[in-house]
C-alpha cells in the first residue's frame, strides 16, 4: 500500500502495512529479559556456592514458587483488567485453615479440598460484586476482604496451628500424576499454559486486556466489562485457595501466618513480569517468571548466607530494576 | 453598549470608553507543526484592553494551538509574540485563560481557591483572612453581592456560573489583563449567559482589560464582541475587524472550507426507501420518521445531540428521547443490548471512549466485530480481514501489531470507524468522526459513511461541522442552544444561514 499525503513534500516514504506477527522473541521480549536475569542471577549465586546450581536445588526453588506462581496468576488477571487483590495472602491462609480444620473433623480429601477451594470462591465472589455491583474501589474492597478473611483464619482455630495427616485425595498428596513430574510443577505449567492461550488467542482474553486499557470504550463496544472484572476476582480468588491447598497439602500443617508475606510477593510477581498496575498490560507467562525471579532471589540469599533480613531490599531493588527498563524499553507506551 | 466603530485604522472604541486602547498582546507571523502537520501557517493575532475579541474558526483551524502559544503551553516555531503591560515592571502573567472546564479545586472554599495562587511559596503561612480579603477583593471587581455569598462555600456547591465567576476573580486577582474564555457559555442556561455577559462588559468598560472569547455562537458574538479575528487552516483570514463590518453570512464564508463541489454528491436517492421506518421520539413532541439508509444530521448545542445519542447507544442518560420501530423498543439500557440489536458506535471522545490504548491495532480494529459475532477463537484469517480494512481506509500503520498509539490522530479515527465498516448494522451513531482529520482523509470517512447508509444502515450523526452536515446529511435536525429540539432543516432553508438561524451557532 503506498501511501500518499497531501500536497508540497515530494520525498515520500513508502510505507507497507505487515500482518506479519511479531516473532515469539519480540512479542515476549519482556519475559525473555526475565528469564534471562533469572538465568544470570542464579549463575551470580552459583560463582559463590556451586550447589545453587545442582538439581536438588532447583527442586527446591520450583517447590518454594508454585504457590506464588499459582496466586500471582490470578492477581495478574485482576491487575490486567486494571483492579487489585490484596485479599489473596489471606483467602491462602484461611483455605489451609479450613482444609485442615475439616480433615480433623473427619472430612476426606476431596471434601475437605472442595471446602478449602469455597473460600476462595466466596470471597473472590464477594470481591467481584462489591467492585463491580457496587462499584467500590478495588483497593478498598479487597483490603476489607483482606483483613477480614486474615482475621477469620485465626478464628477457625482459634490461632492453633493444625496439622493434617496424609490425604488419600490427589490434589492434596502430593505425589505425581506424571511420573518424575512433581504435581506443583505439573499445575503451574498448565495453569501458565491455558492463561497464557485464552489470553492470547481467544477473544474473552483479548476483553481482557481491553478492559484494563479503557474500561469505558470497552463497555461502548459492547464488552462485558463487569463481568469480566467479576470473573478476573473469582479466578484469582479461586488460585489463591488453589495455592493454599498446594501447600498444606506439602507442609502437612496449616498455620494462620502463612500467606501473611506472599499477597506483596504476588503483587511484585505480576510487576515484575511486566503488568501496569493501570491495567491493559503483561502476560501470564511473565507472572510467573516475576514469582520464579522473587524465589530465586530468596533462595540466593539464603545460599549465600547473607542475613535473610535482606530479602526485602534484593527484592525491592529487582523491582525497582524491572519497572525502571520497562520505562524506558517502551517509548511507545503512553 | 454597542460596540462604535472608527474609521481610522480599523480600532473600535466603545461609547465613554474609559480608557485608551493600548495594544496588549501582538502576535504576528507565528508558525507551529506538529510533524509534517503545519497547524499554523503564519497567524496575525491581537489583543486591546477595552476590547472584547471574537476568535473564531472551524475545528482543526487552529483556534487551540494559538490559544495554547499565547499562554505559554507551547512554544512556537517561528513568529514573535510582543506583551505590553498597562503596569509597568509587572512580572505577573498578563494573560489568564478560563477554560469551559473549570479548574477549581472542589472541596477548597472560594476563598482558597482565589487566595491560593497569591502564596509566595509552598512553605508560607496560609492566612485564611488574608485570602479571604483577596478573594473578596477580586469578587468585588465582579459582582459584590454574589461575592458574600459564595466566597466561604467549596468550590463543589457552585453553580457552574459561579465557578466561571470564580474563575475569573481568580484570574483578575493576578492582576491579569488578558482574559482569555474557550466557549465559556457551552454549558451555561440563556439566563446565566446573560449574568456572564453584563459582567464581561462591565470587566471591559470599568476595568480596561482585554478579552478574548472563543464560540461557535453567532448570537453571542454578535451581542458580545467588539472585534472578530478568523483562522482558516493555520492562516488568519479576517484580522481584528468589526463585527459589526461582517455579516453572518461572511463569517461563515471564511470560517468554512472553500471545497463546496461535493454537495449533492453525496446524497442519496431519496426515492430509495427500503425496509420500515424508525420513529426516534423526544421531549416536546419532537417526533422523527427515519427510513433505512438516511444519514441524519444533529445539529445545535451538545447538550441537545447527547440527550438523543446516548439513548440511542446505551450509553448513559438522555433527554426523554427514545426510540420506536422494528426491532427497536424503547431505549437502551447497556451499550451491549444495543450492540445486540445493531447499533454501532463511534464516540467522539477518541481517546477515553473509542481506542483501546494497550491493544494492537488487530485487536483494536476488530473489536466490534468480535463482540457482534460471537466470535470465541482469534483466528489466523482474522489478519487478513484486519489487513483488508486497513488498506480500504488507507490508514497508514506499519504493522498491525503496533499499539494504537503510534498512529496519528487522523489515523486513530480512521481505525475507529474501520471497527464498524462491513458490519451489518441498522444504526450507526456517529459524534464527530472527523474531529482533527485532514480534509483528505475527511472526505475518505465521509465515503464510508454513505457506504454504510447504501447498505440499509441509519446514520445519526453528529457534528458542530455545519458546512459537513450540510454536504452529506439527507435530513439535519437542529435543537437550540439550551437543548431543546428545534425540528428538521427545511428543504428550501438546507444552507449555513438557515442551519445558523434555526441553531442559533455559527459553525
Amino acid at each position: 500500500m503506498t501511501d500518499v499525503t497531501n500536497g508540497n513534500a515530494a520525498a515520500k516514504k513508502i510505507r507497507t502495512t505487515t500482518t506479519r506477527a511479531p516473532g515469539l522473541l519480540l512479542s515476549y521480549r519482556t519475559e525473555a529479559a526475565i528469564a534471562a536475569a533469572i538465568v544470570a542471577l542464579m549463575l551470580a549465586v552459583g560463582m559463590f556456592v556451586p550447589a545453587a546450581l545442582s538439581m536438588g536445588n532447583m527442586q527446591n526453588i520450583i517447590q518454594a514458587a508454585a504457590p506464588l506462581i499459582i496466586m500471582s496468576l490470578g492477581v495478574f488477571l485482576v491487575v490486567l483488567t486494571g483492579g487489585i487483590d490484596l485479599s489473596v495472602g489471606s483467602v491462602f491462609s484461611l483455605t489451609g485453615m479450613v482444609t485442615a480444620l475439616a480433615m480433623a473433623n473427619g472430612a476426606d480429601g476431596v471434601t475437605a479440598s472442595i471446602a478449602g477451594l469455597a473460600v476462595g470462591l466466596v470471597f473472590g465472589s464477594l470481591n467481584g460484586f462489591l467492585v463491580t455491583v457496587v462499584r467500590l474501589a478495588p483497593f478498598v474492597v479487597t483490603l476489607i476482604t483482606y483483613a477480614v478473611a486474615g482475621s477469620l483464619a485465626f478464628i477457625v482455630t482459634n490461632g492453633r496451628s493444625m496439622p493434617i495427616g496424609a490425604p488419600d485425595f490427589w490434589l492434596l498428596n502430593s505425589g505425581e500424576l506424571i511420573p518424575s513430574v512433581p504435581n506443583h510443577l505439573l499445575f503451574c505449567i498448565i495453569l501458565m499454559v491455558v492463561l497464557e492461550y485464552v489470553l492470547r488467542k481467544v477473544v474473552l482474553g483479548r476483553w481482557f486486556y481491553a478492559v484494563g486499557s479503557s474500561a469505558v470504550a470497552a463497555r461502548l463496544l459492547g464488552i462485558p466489562v463487569l463481568r469480566i472484572k467479576l470473573a478476573a476476582y473469582v479466578i484469582s480468588g479461586l488460585l489463591a485457595s488453589f495455592a493454599g491447598l498446594l501447600t498444606v497439602s506439602y507442609i502437612l500443617n496449616a498455620e494462620a501466618t502463612a500467606g501473611s508475606s506472599l499477597m506483596l510477593q504476588a503483587i511484585a510477581a505480576v510487576v515484575i513480569g511486566g503488568a501496569s498496575l493501570f491495567g491493559g498490560t503483561g502476560s501470564a507467562i511473565g507472572a510467573v517468571l516475576g514469582a520464579l525471579m522473587i524465589t530465586c532471589i530468596q533462595n540466593g540469599v539464603n545460599l549465600i548466607g547473607v542475613n535473610s533480613f535482606w530479602q526485602g531490599s534484593v527484592t525491592g531493588a529487582a523491582i525497582l530494576l524491572a519497572v525502571l527498563i520497562d520505562r524506558f524499553s517502551n517509548k511507545n507506551r503512553l | 453598549m454597542e460596540p462604535v466603530q472608527s474609521l481610522g485604522g480599523g480600532t473600535v472604541a466603545a461609547a465613554g470608553q474609559a480608557f485608551t486602547r493600548e495594544s496588549l498582546i501582538e502576535a504576528s507571523n507565528v508558525e507551529k507543526s506538529y510533524g509534517a502537520t503545519r497547524v499554523l501557517r503564519g497567524v496575525d493575532f491581537q489583543v486591546r484592553s477595552g476590547e472584547i475579541h471574537a476568535l473564531l474558526g472551524g475545528n482543526g483551524a487552529g483556534k487551540s494551538t494559538l490559544v495554547r502559544i499565547v499562554t505559554g503551553l507551547t512554544p512556537r516555531d517561528a513568529g514573535e509574540i510582543r506583551f505590553s503591560s498597562a503596569k509597568t515592571n509587572s512580572i505577573h502573567p498578563i494573560i489568564a485563560v478560563v477554560h469551559q472546564e473549570l479548574a477549581l479545586l472542589p472541596e477548597l472554599s472560594v476563598a482558597e481557591n482565589i487566595g491560593i495562587v497569591h502564596a509566595r511559596s509552598g512553605f508560607s503561612r496560609s492566612s485564611h483572612r488574608r485570602m479571604r480579603d483577596v478573594a473578596l477583593n477580586a469578587l468585588d471587581l465582579i459582582d459584590p453581592a454574589i461575592g458574600r455569598e459564595i466566597v466561604d462555600l467549596p468550590a463543589r456547591k457552585l453553580s457552574l456560573h459561579e465557578g466561571q465567576i470564580v474563575e475569573i476573580a481568580r484570574a483578575l486577582s493576578t492582576g491579569a489583563e488578558v482574559l482569555l474564555l474557550d466557549e465559556p457559555t457551552a454549558n451555561l442556561t440563556a439566563g446565566e449567559t446573560a449574568k456572564l455577559f453584563s459582567v464581561l462588559k462591565r470587566l471591559v468598560h470599568d476595568e480596561g482589560i482585554g478579552i478574548v472569547f472563543v464560540s461557535h455562537r453567532m448570537k453571542e458574538i454578535r451581542e458580545l464582541c467588539h472585534v472578530c479575528t478568523i483562522l482558516r487552516d493555520g492562516i488568519t483570514v479576517v484580522n481584528a475587524t468589526p463585527v459589526a463590518l461582517l455579516s453572518d453570512a461572511e463569517i461563515v464564508q471564511q470560517m468554512g472550507q472553500p471545497a463546496h463541489d461535493v454537495a449533492g454528491r453525496l446524497k442519496s436517492k431519496k426515492e430509495v426507501r427500503q425496509g420500515s421506518p424508525v420513529e426516534f421520539l423526544g421531549p416536546d413532541d419532537a417526533r422523527m420518521e427515519i427510513w433505512p439508509g438516511t444519514i441524519l444530521g444533529l445539529a445545535g448545542a451538545p447538550a441537545g445531540p447527547t440527550g438523543l445519542i446516548n439513548p440511542l447507544v446505551g450509553a448513559g442518560r438522555g433527554a426523554g428521547w427514545h426510540v420506536s420501530g422494528e426491532g427497536f423498543k424503547g431505549s437502551f439500557s447497556s451499550p451491549s443490548q444495543a450492540a445486540r440489536a445493531g447499533v454501532g458506535f463511534i464516540s467522539g471522545d477518541r481517546t477515553m471512549k473509542g481506542i483501546l490504548s494497550q491493544l494492537p491495532i488487530v485487536d483494536n480494529v476488530l473489536a466490534a466485530r468480535r463482540v457482534r459475532e460471537g466470535r470465541q477463537i482469534v483466528g489466523a484469517a482474522e489478519r487478513q480481514e484486519c489487513l483488508d480494512l486497513v488498506s480500504a481506509l488507507k490508514l497508514k500503520a506499519v504493522s498491525i501489531w503496533d499499539l494504537p498509539a503510534s498512529l496519528s490522530g487522523g489515523n486513530q479515527q480512521k481505525l475507529i470507524v474501520a471497527r464498524w465498516l462491513g458490519l451489518p448494522l441498522r444504526l450507526v451513531v456517529l459524534e464527530e468522526p472527523t474531529r482533527g482529520v485532514d480534509i483528505g482523509t475527511k472526505h475518505d470517512i465521509y465515503a464510508l459513511i454513505r457506504h454504510m447508509a447504501d447498505a440499509g444502515a441509519i446514520i445519526v450523526w453528529w457534528s458542530t461541522e455545519n458546512i459537513e452536515l450540510l454536504e452529506l446529511c439527507d435530513a439535519i435536525f437542529a435543537f437550540d442552544t439550551d437543548g431543546r429540539p428545534k425540528g428538521f432543516l427545511s428543504e428550501e432553508r438546507f444552507t449555513e444561514d438557515g442551519l445558523a438561524e434555526l441553531t442559533g451557532m455559527a459553525a
